[in-house]
């Protein structure tokens, strides 16, 4: 059973998060303190940490960089109610994998938790991406399906990288709009949906199975059909 | 308020020349009082005086008239006094004035002439003149210079004209001079409520420290602003910690609805209002996360991380990112360049507020219409508009569409949130730029001065209060 260790001050957020966490199969660890989460991380294996940004006895950011410095990589999820692009860039430059600001829906939380998971056994030195009979190639920035070459635009080729590159994942609208155009804002929601309408449309022309789905209420993923 | 440029029209000049004025006035009254008692008293001296001898010398025995006549003047060594003997047919017979002067009766009065009678150089002077018919039928003239009193005349003239300058000249100086420092003080007051109207509620008007009447009245005025300062504050806390306080439970609804979702198969029929539900919800914490983000955005100290944006690249991003959407709607949305700009700034902000204009231009026009991104370069800098053929805005509600929450009416009917133009305001003020909904030939012309202006007042009604989280 894959294990999480949550850091976080605040019981009713932690028991969301462990909620969540259960509900799809994770062992979860949960301390309130900075100190013990510290002592915990450095002390036991766990897949993956969960960080409040704020703890009453020391900042998440010391926290994140001082696993770093004794050699602890499991991947940090930073948690926070500190929602400026600058604190979330600083917590990504301590250290931290991905950045998640308070409140949030538990889906998104558990997508960006598989991503990160997923991150790790992913070798990151391929340059062809293959799912059924979707390739991508990242040299040349070619995509192909049964053989036929794509026609996609440079936005549509990003977007596909991404969703290849996270298959089987649920990319919710609010990771896709980061990793694709690196953006931290809410454009409503239909932009990301445009834009992966157009893909689609590439990517699956009828009379072929498909192979991205609609995650109803969260977002997409891409994965070979059953 | 009225500019005030013209040191004539400051009240210490004013004062000072009503003053200057009012003395003038006295000092002439003063002198004239005083030179008009002096040469009344200096004429009745010398009427007395002429009197005098005249009396003397027609007492004397006619035998010897001439001798003592003769002896009396030849003391006199001012040569104030001067004399004239005629016989009866009225020819002279000693003294130096050389004839009877015209008009003049020997009847004992003196008169005054402008003239002398004794054929010296000596300058003009008037002279007071007295005739007396002797015993013997002799004439005797006798004459004295009136010329102290002219001097007199003279001099209080010149001390009143010298007096005058004195007193106006440096007077109206010192009154420029006075009024600089106060319509200096005039001046800072100006601009600190200048820049109170304009929306920045932490100025303060400046005070002096000579604890004078305007320091007091600037410290009225300052009190008052704390207080404005202190509830404007307060309704804005008030405002954000309810969208704070509900964002979580909103948050917990949003899980819960989730789930049961997720419990839901497809086909179900709970699962279509299930999704609405949730889509709903969604809406709901996204115009929280707004109304939160427009509070945050107010807080200056983001500037310190500006930098050069090349405005095109910024443009075009935009561009790309709601061409689908309004492909979607069969818009022809058009990207128009006019050449390469760049300010200074925050790349993903200037994305951010660009992004809510086409949106909003998106949103409100009918498929089949026009949007156009226009770049456009003025001398001043560049300007950004955003047009669209869509219902446009009316020109009295131009200025209110960028308070958080308001929406035109007629657009009621199109869902999303009041808060785009309220979170483009805040970050284009963050950036001193300036937005402005100008007019447009059909629906909306939405326009960004991307230079820094003196803050023309707009909106008081949002304020740039600090956040505290």
């Amino acid at each position: 059973m894959r294990r999480i260790l949550t850091i976080e001050d605040d019981p009713v957020t932690a028991r969301e998060i462990i909620d969540e966490l259960q509900s799809n199969g994770f062992a979860v660890d949960w301390v309130g303190t900075a100190r013990e989460g510290l002592l915990r991380a450095v002390g036991e294996v766990y897949d993956l940490i969960t960080l409040d940004r704020l703890l009453p006895d020391l900042d998440g950011l010391a926290v994140v960089k001082t696993m770093r410095e004794v050699g602890v990589q499991t991947p940090v999820l930073m948690i926070s109610a500190l929602s400026d692009v600058d604190e979330r860039v600083r917590g990504l430059r301590a250290g931290g994998d991905d950045y998640l600001t308070k409140p949030f829906a538990p889906d998104e939380m558990s997508a960006r938790i598989e991503v990160l998971l997923r991150r790790q056994s992913v070798t990151p030195n391929d340059t062809r991406l293959r799912v059924h009979d979707l390739e991508l190639d990242l040299i040349s920035r070619k995509a192909r399906r049964a053989g036929a070459e794509l026609n996609l635009q440079p936005t549509e080729y990003k977007l596909l990288e991404v969703m290849m590159r996270n298959s089987g994942q649920v990319m919710t609208r609010m990771m896709l709009f980061e990793a694709v155009w690196d953006f931290h804002f809410d454009p409503g929601t239909n932009v990301v949906n445009m834009h992966m309408s157009r893909l689609r449309k590439k990517v699956d022309p009828s009379g072929m199975p498909a192979l991205i789905r609609t995650v109803r209420g969260s977002g997409y993923v891409l994965e070979a059909p059953v | 308020m009225k500019r005030l440029s013209n040191p004539w029209r400051s009240a210490t000049t004013r004062l000072l020349a009503i003053y200057g004025g009012f003395f003038g006035v006295w000092a002439i009254v003063l002198l004239s009082v005083v030179y008009w008692d002096t040469s009344q008293y200096l004429s009745d001296e010398a009427e007395r005086l002429l009197g005098e001898r005249a009396e003397y010398f027609a007492s004397v025995d006619p035998g010897q008239l001439r001798e003592r006549l003769e002896t009396t003047y030849e003391f006199d060594l001012l040569h104030l006094n001067a004399y004239g003997l005629f016989d009866s047919a009225g020819k002279h017979v000693a003294g130096n004035i050389p004839a009877i002067p015209q008009g003049l009766l020997p009847d004992g009065h003196s008169r005054v002439y402008q003239e002398r009678f004794d054929g010296s150089d000596r300058p003009r002077n008037s002279t007071r003149i007295l005739a007396i018919r002797l015993h013997n039928g002799f004439e005797l003239v006798l004459s004295r210079d009136a010329g102290l009193i002219d001097r007199l005349h003279a001099l209080i003239s010149r001390a009143i004209m010298w007096g005058l300058s004195l007193t106006i000249v440096p007077g109206l100086l010192g009154g420029v001079l006075l009024s600089i420092r106060p319509r200096q003080r005039i001046r800072g007051l100006q601009s600190a409520s200048d820049r109170i109207v304009s929306g920045d509620l932490r100025q303060r008007l400046p005070l002096s420290g000579h604890d004078d009447e305007v320091d007091h009245l600037a410290g009225i005025v300052n009190r008052m602003l704390d207080e404005v300062e202190r509830l404007m504050f307060e309704v804005k806390s008030v405002c954000d910690n309810i969208a704070h306080d509900l964002r979580t439970p909103l948050t917990h609804l949003r899980a819960g609805l989730y789930r049961l979702q997720q419990q839901t198969p497809a086909g179900d029929e709970r699962a279509g209002p299930i999704d609405r539900a949730v889509i709903e919800t969604d809406d709901l914490l996204a115009r929280f996360s707004a109304l939160l983000r427009v509070s945050e955005l107010k807080d200056e100290h983001r500037r310190a991380a500006f930098g050069e944006v090349d405005l095109v690249d910024v443009l075009q991003q935009v561009h790309d990112l709601y061409e689908p959407l309004a492909e979607e709607k069969q818009l022809a949305f058009k990207l128009e360049i006019a050449g390469p700009a760049s300010v200074v700034g925050d790349r993903y902000l200037l994305i951010e507020a660009f992004s809510n204009l086409v949106g909003n231009a998106i949103k409100f026009t009918p498929e089949r219409g026009n949007v156009v991104l226009r770049l456009a370069l003025q001398p001043e800098g560049p300007r950004v508009d955003v047009i669209d053929s869509g219902i446009g805005i009316e020109p009295e509600q131009r200025e209110a569409i960028f308070g958080r929450f308001y929406r035109v009416d007629r657009s009621r009917i199109t869902p999303g949130f009041g808060l785009g133009l309220s979170i483009v305001e805040a970050i284009v003020r963050l950036h001193g730029f300036d937005v402005f909904a100008a007019d447009a030939e059909q629906g909306a012309c939405l326009t960004v001065r991307c230079w820094s202006s003196i803050q023309q007042p707009r909106s008081t009604a949002d304020l740039k209060v600090g956040r505290s989280v």
